[in-house]
């Protein structure tokens, strides 16, 4: 009995015809992709992308060179020299981070006394060169300037949860 | 290190003076005399000490100035900034405070247009911070001024005695 | 302390204790940590933090366990609900004024407030108020302050008041209002003061120069010995991404406890100097030009085979610093010794070598540093101890407040900060019949007669008061120690000055030591950098010229390890000419000066102590060694392996070694078992000192000129003894020239001078103006004792 039923379905082709049926239910139904660059999925506010440094309101650099996310680092991917500054405060010389070790695991964020070094959302960069993935201190500066209307939107979401 | 001035520069009886305090302890504890010293200088420095006189004190004890300083800065009945000619402090300890010691400094201080820790610009009267009580409880409220106590205050006896003031 | 014991128990763990014993040391020897900010073991205890409460059996109250002393049966329970609360209560008062900002606090990682808080603190405070903030004296170049951060612990007060001996820092005010602080606007100058860093439970007191500049988890530690005086302090080299950021010290109870001297401690600033020299350099038609080091070392050894070809090896003038490593030592003097020449020497301080023969193998203490503290009685001649070396200072002034009854002769009243039993401040001149009123004194004390060698220098002589009080205070007891320092070996009498202090040492039955300069002039004694001896202290045939002698009578050409002859020689004005006269100058040089620039005509960059393998002879006779910590800038390289290169392309033999431990093992096998060596008087001429004209210069050696590093040093220099360039002058003196405080003045000797600014110092006495030597101030004078004209310009 079985085996007729087998027979039966092979030779009707039931199977592919299951089979096509699921595809022409996709033909019709709604797309999932989305054509990137032009379109671009939605993103958590939590999202771990590039690392960026920000700035206070008032232009200075966040970050006081406490070396944190450095020791925190499980890449060892943050570089930081610090010195005194002419002011007296302590600041970094060098604040560099080696994109190809980075992991975004986003300690460094966790780490950080003054929010200075967060994870944006920013995940669209490539280089071209070998020694451009050491992102410096003034290129992520100027990413975090950049980027700061939605580093603050999504700081001030997250704020309730920390 | 630097002295600020070296023992001559404190009157001749007043070194003789800190010999016999000094003289009153085993021999080693001549930093006993400090206060004595610190007491006599600033009665005869128009009720403050400077550094002068700190240092004068020290080298004539054989101590290091910051000894002296520790002191000065320690005890409130020792001035180390310029303060008035005639020093006032009003208790405000529980009793005299329970006894209305707050409005009697709030006249003071409004008749003498001056806060607790001032001196009135013609350097007249100091108004000083006391910290702790004075022990005169019973005639609370009570204030002492040059150190002499005046007792059971109302603001005019507070007018009166300030006014009696050179 | 009593040698009774009694019986305790600490949570539950039966200890024996010794009677007097304070709880929390038994509780350390036996491994229990109770925690504590103010105690510490090497000060007095003050029992005001409140941290180390503990609570003890039938006690109502926990008591602090750095105060209590321990009882027969006592119980005591560190770990208890009841300590425990006390000390967690403890923590939080002392977290209400700590402005908790340690993200910028350098002590942050190595903070024991950081590290109890985790402990004993409590997740979030309850402390909603204002927190008081308070100003930051300015303590000087070497020491940042944070006061707002301070808990009031007063180690730092306690330190300079017990170990450095003048109470600089003190506790004004009280309650909220007491801060540490010198109550008046002032440096900290002692040259011990850097140690209150260390003693810092919390981040108010920090090393200034290192301020912000890394952090103490990811900073390597490695062991180094300090280079720049003879007691060899055991240091920590803190090293981030290989950059030699500071040192603190290692405790080693037997040479520096755990403290340092700031020379120690900051001299690593002079590491990262522009003056460094980082590529070798070759004298072309426009000044030194850098060049490979092949070329280099080709032209360097032609250089040297042509001198002595055209003028003969005796035209060849050696000249090392006394802070260099054995190996480095003794690769020199391998080298020169190949080529033929032995006039080689480290003394380039030092003038009167009439008793090079007679003396010890190598210049050492004559006793350990530790036995120091048990002597009854010593003395010390010419030493301006607590500049020369703080350590040795530091010990023996420890002894004098034990009991040890310490006599000093010099040119001038040094402060001590403990009491003596006589301090013999004699015009440089007259430093030898100081010594010989001393000898006589003793003598008389001692019923002994005065050795014959000395005879003639004790004649007619009458001793003072002040003398006989030295010579009873060596005479008492067992245990007696004679040492001579550095100003005395620096004297032109130094011979004299030997013979007396050999001639006490003798009759007083005590023992004999020197305090020489650098780390290691006792491992270049033994290298046998020296124009007499080889290695082992063994005597060469033919004895070269020593350092004075190179310089009085100029040489063709000099090789140079690392000095600097117009600062270090003794003769600074004639080292110079002797310089600039010479057809050839090969410089082994760590830093570049005007007169390498002038005179030099090759200059091969050597690393500095950290950067290579290197061994040190301290004087004690105690060998130590240490590993390179951080790399030679640029092309700079170790010296033993520029010495060894150079032997190779001289073609000599000996210089086959492939690491410096080999080198070592090499300086060993040829060193042997020599031991100190007897110090005699045998074949010394002794004679009466001559009193020159004019006023007598005492050419002090400031402490932060000692060597090239050191004076690399900004921070260093920066502070009140780096600023010595000053002709200090006794008040009599002054009126008589007319000279007033911070006048201009010139010092001159013939046609040589100086200009500096006048200073009125009590502490001369009359006839004597000091003027330092290895500044470039003075550099011209010339001579570094003896008759010296001052005048008002």
């Amino acid at each position: 009995m079985r085996f007729l039923r087998s027979y039966a379905k092979s030779l009707l082709l039931w199977e592919l015809l299951l089979g096509m049926r699921l595809t022409l239910r996709h033909f019709f139904s709604p797309k999932v992709t989305i054509r990137y660059p032009e379109e671009k999925t939605p993103k958590s506010p939590r999202y771990r992308g590039m690392l960026v440094l920000r700035r206070y309101p008032s232009g200075e650099e966040r970050c006081i060179a406490c070396k944190l996310c450095e020791a925190v680092c499980p890449a060892l991917a943050i570089t930081i020299d610090s010195e005194m500054r002419e002011d007296g405060t302590r600041r970094t010389t060098r604040y560099d981070i080696d994109a190809f070790k980075c992991i975004y695991c986003g300690f460094c964020e966790e780490a950080c006394p003054v929010d200075a070094i967060v994870a944006s959302r920013f995940t669209e960069f490539h280089f071209e060169e070998r020694g451009q993935q050491i992102m410096t201190k003034d290129v992520m500066l100027a990413m975090g300037d950049k980027l700061e209307p939605q580093i603050a939107a999504d700081r001030a979401i997250e704020n309730q949860y920390r | 290190m630097k002295f600020h001035a070296t023992k001559e520069f404190l009157p001749e009886d007043m070194r003789e003076m800190i010999n016999e305090r000094v003289s009153r302890y085993p021999e080693g504890w001549q930093r006993s005399a400090v206060i004595d010293a610190l007491r006599e200088a600033q009665h005869r420095n128009g009720g403050y000490l400077d550094e002068r006189w700190m240092d004068a004190i020290a080298d004539q004890l054989d101590l290091p100035p910051i000894d002296v300083y520790e002191v000065a800065t320690f005890y409130s009945m020792f001035e180390t900034r310029p303060v008035g000619r005639n020093s006032v402090s009003i208790c405000t300890n529980i009793s005299c405070m329970l006894r209305g010691s707050d409005e009697i400094v709030e006249h003071a201080e409004k008749k003498l247009g001056i806060k607790v820790g001032q001196t009135t610009s013609d350097g007249r009267v100091y108004l000083k911070c006391e910290e702790e009580c004075l022990a005169a409880c019973k005639g609370a409220p009570m204030m002492m001024v040059n150190h002499k106590y005046h007792e059971n205050l109302t603001p005019e006896k507070v007018d009166e005695i300030l006014d009696g003031l050179e | 302390m009593s040698d009774e014991t009694v019986n305790i128990e600490i949570n539950g763990e039966p200890l024996k204790a010794r009677k007097g014993q304070m709880v929390i040391e038994v509780a350390d020897d036996a491994g229990i940590r109770i925690p504590r900010f103010c105690y510490h073991k090497k000060l007095s205890v003050a029992a005001n933090c409140r941290m180390c409460l503990v609570e003890l059996e039938k006690a109502p109250k926990p008591m602090p366990a750095c105060a209590t002393p321990v009882g027969e049966g006592m119980k005591v329970y560190t770990q208890s609900p009841k300590a425990l609360s006390a000390q967690k209560n403890t923590m939080e008062f002392l977290l209400i004024n700590h402005p908790l900002d340690c993200p910028i606090c350098d002590q942050g990682g190595e903070c024991e407030l950081q590290d109890l808080a985790l402990g004993f603190g409590r997740g979030v405070s309850r402390y909603t108020e204002g927190k008081r903030v308070v100003s930051d004296p300015d303590l000087g170049p070497l020491i940042s302050t944070d006061m707002t951060r301070c808990i009031h612990c007063t180690r730092c007060v306690r330190f300079t008041e017990e170990v450095a001996g003048y109470k600089e820092l003190g506790a004004t005010g009280r309650g909220e209002q007491m801060r540490i602080g010198t109550y008046i606007e002032q440096t900290v100058d002692h040259e011990l003061s850097g140690n209150v860093i260390d003693l810092c439970p919390v981040g108010a007191l920090n090393n200034k120069p290192f301020r912000f500049r890394g952090r103490a988890w990811e900073m390597t530690q490695h062991a180094q010995v300090s280079p720049h005086d003879p007691v060899g302090s055991n240091l920590w080299a803190h090293v981030l991404r290989g950059e030699f950021l500071r040192a603190v010290p290692r405790d080693n109870e037997s040479i520096n406890e755990t403290w340092i001297a700031d020379r120690d401690r900051y001299s690593n600033e002079g590491i990262y100097s522009e003056e460094r020299v980082t590529t070798p350099l070759l004298r072309g038609k426009d000044g030194l030009q850098p060049v490979s080091w092949s070329e280099a070392l080709e032209v360097a050894a032609k250089t040297l085979s042509d001198v002595i070809r055209e003028h003969g090896a005796d035209q060849l003038g050696a000249l090392a610093a006394p802070g260099a490593s054995v190996e480095e030592h003794f690769l020199f003097q391998a080298l020169v010794r190949g080529l033929g020449s032995n006039n080689l020497d480290h003394r380039l301080g030092q003038v009167d070598f009439r008793s090079d023969g007679a003396e010890g193998h190598y210049p050492w203490f004559g006793i350990t540093l530790e036995e120091i503290e048990s002597l009854d009685g010593a003395m010390v001649i010419g030493s301006s101890l607590r500049k020369e070396a703080p350590m040795l200072a530091h010990r023996v002034r420890k002894a004098a407040l034990n009991g040890t009854r310490v006599g000093l002769v010099n040119p001038a009243h040094y402060s001590y900060q403990f009491p003596t039993s006589g301090h013999l401040v004699r015009h440089g001149a007259e430093l030898v019949t100081a010594a010989a009123e001393v000898v006589v004194a003793l003598s008389e004390q001692l019923k002994a007669s005065v050795p014959e060698e000395v005879q003639g220098l004790v004649k007619n002589v009458e001793p003072g008061a002040e003398a006989r009080a030295i010579a009873e205070g060596l005479a008492a007891g067992e245990s007696r120690w004679v040492m001579l320092g550095q100003l005395a070996r620096s004297h032109p009498n130094w011979s004299e000055l030997r013979a007396l202090g050999l001639a006490a040492a003798g009759m007083a039955n005590a023992r004999f030591g020197v305090l020489s300069d650098g780390g290691n002039s006792a491992g270049a004694a033994l290298a046998g950098v020296l124009p007499h001896r080889g290695p082992g202290a063994q005597a060469v045939k033919d004895a070269g010229l020593n350092a004075h002698e190179m310089f009085v009578s100029p040489r063709q050409a000099y090789l140079l390890l690392d000095c600097e002859p117009a600062r270090d020689a003794w003769d600074s004005a004639a080292a110079r000419d002797a310089m600039a006269g010479a057809d050839k100058v090969i410089a082994l040089a760590s830093f570049m000066n005007e007169d390498l620039r002038q005179q030099a005509d090759i200059v091969l960059p050597v690393g500095v102590y950290a950067e290579s393998f290197g061994t040190r002879v301290n004087g004690e006779g105690r060998w130590q060694s240490s590993q390179g910590t951080v790399q030679p800038p640029g092309e700079a390289r170790p010296a033993w392996k520029i010495l060894r290169a150079l032997g190779n392309v001289l073609e000599l033999d000996g210089f086959e070694q492939m690491d410096p431990e080999e080198v070592l093992r090499d300086a060993r096998a040829a060193i042997g078992e020599p031991g100190p060596g007897e110090e005699n008087l045998d074949g010394v001429e002794l004679a009466q000192p001559a009193r020159p004209k004019g006023l007598w210069r005492l050419g002090e050696m400031p402490i932060y000129a000692v060597d090239a590093l050191v004076r690399r040093s900004e921070p260093l220099q920066q502070t009140r003894d780096g600023r010595a360039a000053e002709a200090r002058l006794a008040p009599a003196d002054a009126e008589q020239l007319n000279v007033n405080d911070g006048d201009a003045v010139r010092v001159s000797l013939g046609n040589r001078g100086c200009r500096l600014l006048a200073r009125i110092d009590t502490a001369l006495p009359k006839g004597s103006v000091a003027v330092p030597v290895g500044l470039a101030e003075t550099e011209g004078l010339g001579p570094r004792h003896g008759g010296v004209t001052v005048e008002r310009i």
